[in-house]
């Protein structure tokens, strides 16, 4: 089953077709990080005005890429839920047009789906039902227990800001350039992780609670005290506070729900050194880790395609009248990882 | 030629298909979000007993106006014309708010923020469209005795044209300003598809506050 796959959710214009939920033939990603870079963060008109101009070329790219024809597709599947409404209204709006012109089913996946089946594209049977996931990307810290196609159970998230926003935030006060999280990384490596003493808000709550808030305001109170600080010490201290807290938690909650598969998401999972941390803590338990592949890691139409193949088995295809919504329950047992008031 | 006509401009989301500019099916739908403009465009079909396969041309409003509608009816059109392969016709706002009065004319439009879209529309040859301040293109409007009619998309001027007879406020593009507009409008194709942008007319908020 050959599925083209659209994520406009956030400010990059992804498109992938992807065969059998496994093989990538194709992944586009158009960044729009020049469009925002100086207005200081994500200018939601902005990004569904640059979505409105890219979407069609990275639709013609994408499936040049896979040497496919529109009318070799199988299904088209689209980020609807989780996101910038603004823009995810493009990405939808095209999914529709493929599906009706092509006379394919259309399939409405969740945003965040996306990234937890990005671990399931690899093709291997390896990883089973039920496992722990950690998504940690620029608006999500989550935990949850993806116990079967579409059902998951919410075992921690986060309070206030998502690390991959903290990593964001702190790279942009450093003017680090884009992407934040890489730019840190790199700098990380040349510093002393234990050169700066920053605090690991709620490390030993007994819950799967994240806070990075408390983290992200004094690193930036340490850059204003100093500005003449060893910026390579500052960001290992930094980046080590955040694989604290991240790995931390997540051993935690996988021993105390007894799971030994831990899978890692989203666009902080590039980071080598969480990685890394993550797959030594398991594996002094006999744990298992998972990662996606670098493409699948930041927001992109592959892990859209991916998720859909396995979930349109499962719950099958959307009518053309499907809706798109900024914060959506996910799967069926309708998961709530943002405070009630988003919901409304 | 049959044409599917989408307009999402406003606060009517408004699907016609054409055939020689006649009209062949109307959905037209108030209020409702943009997004059901593909279940509208089906049964549009549905009613001719056709298929896309079976357009052979795509006209939509690209502006300006409601940003997000505008958004939404541009991707799909261009999305269609591109796996369709048939040309695509845009068509501008005041365009079709015009095209089926008598000139010269004025068409009018609030832009928020103190600002509106207009143009003049003579005999000869049309005005572009711009934005400028309100007070300043009212007063243009007032002093042009030579004018026939003033057509706002909205009412949002109503009261500043109180008791003037040339004032007419219309809160959709009807099919035939729609039909009328696209008989003085051009197609375009291919690359030109994939390019096309919403005619916004202005930045965004956030790049005009940047810019000051």
């Amino acid at each position: 089953m050959r599925i083209l796959g659209i994520d406009t959710s956030c400010d990059d214009t992804g498109v992938a077709v992807v065969q059998d939920g496994h093989n990538v033939l194709s992944n586009v990603i158009a960044s729009q990080y020049e469009a925002h870079d100086r207005f200081g963060g994500i200018v939601p008109v902005i990004a569904a005005r640059e979505h409105t101009a890219k979407i069609n070329f990275v639709l013609e790219l994408a499936l040049k890429k896979a040497q496919t024809s529109f009318s070799d597709l199988d299904a088209v599947a689209v980020s609807h839920h989780q996101g910038l409404m603004l823009s995810l209204v493009v990405g939808v709006s095209a999914a529709k047009s493929i599906a009706l012109a092509c006379g394919i089913p259309l399939i409405g996946i969740h945003h965040l789906e996306g990234h937890i089946y990005s671990n399931l594209m690899g093709g291997s049977d390896e990883l089973r039902f039920p496992f722990l996931c950690l998504t940690v990307a620029g608006g999500h810290t989550l935990l949850l227990k993806v116990i079967a196609h579409g059902t998951y159970e919410l075992l921690g998230h986060t309070r206030d800001d998502a690390a991959g926003e903290v990593l964001d935030k702190v790279a942009r006060h450093l003017k680090l350039g884009h992407p934040g999280g890489a730019a840190i990384e790199k700098l990380a490596e040349k510093g002393n992780p234990n050169a700066y003493d920053f605090p690991r808000p709620l490390i030993n709550s007994p819950d799967g609670e994240f806070s990075f808030s408390g983290l992200k305001t004094a690193v930036i109170a340490a850059i204003n005290r100093d500005p003449d600080l060893n910026r390579a010490d500052l960001c290992a201290s930094f980046q080590q506070a955040i694989i604290d807290l991240l790995v931390s938690k997540t051993m935690r909650i996988a021993q105390e729900h007894q799971l030994c598969q831990i899978t890692l998401a989203g666009g902080v999972a590039l980071n080598t050194p969480l990685r890394k941390a993550l797959q030594h803590a398991a594996k002094e338990h006999g744990y298992e880790t998972f990662t996606p592949g670098n493409d699948l890691c930041m927001d992109n139409g592959a892990m859209v395609a991916g998720a859909a193949y396995f979930l349109y088995q499962e719950r099958g295809s959307d009518p053309l009248s499907i809706g798109t919504r900024a914060n959506a329950p996910l799967g069926t047992t309708g998961v709530r990882y943002r405070h009630e008031s988003k919901y409304k | 030629m049959r044409t599917l006509v989408l307009d999402t401009s406003g606060p009517f989301t408004t699907v016609l298909i054409t055939e020689d500019h006649q009209l062949s099916t109307s959905c037209i739908l108030r209020d409702r979000p943009a997004e059901h403009l593909h279940e509208q465009i089906h049964t549009s079909l549905e009613n001719l007993h056709i298929t896309p396969q079976d357009l052979s041309r795509i006209a939509v409003v690209i502006g300006p106006g409601s940003w997000t509608g505008l958004n939404i009816g541009v991707t799909a059109a261009k999305t269609l014309a591109q796996i369709l392969e048939i040309p695509l016709m845009p068509l501008y706002t005041l365009d079709a708010l015009a095209a089926s009065y008598s000139k010269p004319s004025w068409a009018l439009m609030n832009a928020g923020r103190n600002q509106c879209y207009y143009a003049r529309y003579s005999t000869s040859d049309s005005q572009e469209m711009a934005v400028g301040p309100i007070n300043a293109v009212i007063q243009q409007i007032h002093a042009d005795s030579n004018s026939i009619h003033v057509l706002e998309y909205g009412d949002t001027f109503k009261e500043r044209f109180a008791g003037n007879d040339k004032y007419l406020s219309m809160d959709r593009l009807l099919p035939e300003a729609l039909i009328a507009a696209m008989k003085t409008s051009g197609s375009i194709e291919g690359a030109d598809i994939k390019s096309l942008t919403p005619a916004y007319l202005q930045p965004s908020h956030v790049e005009k506050d940047a810019s000051h």
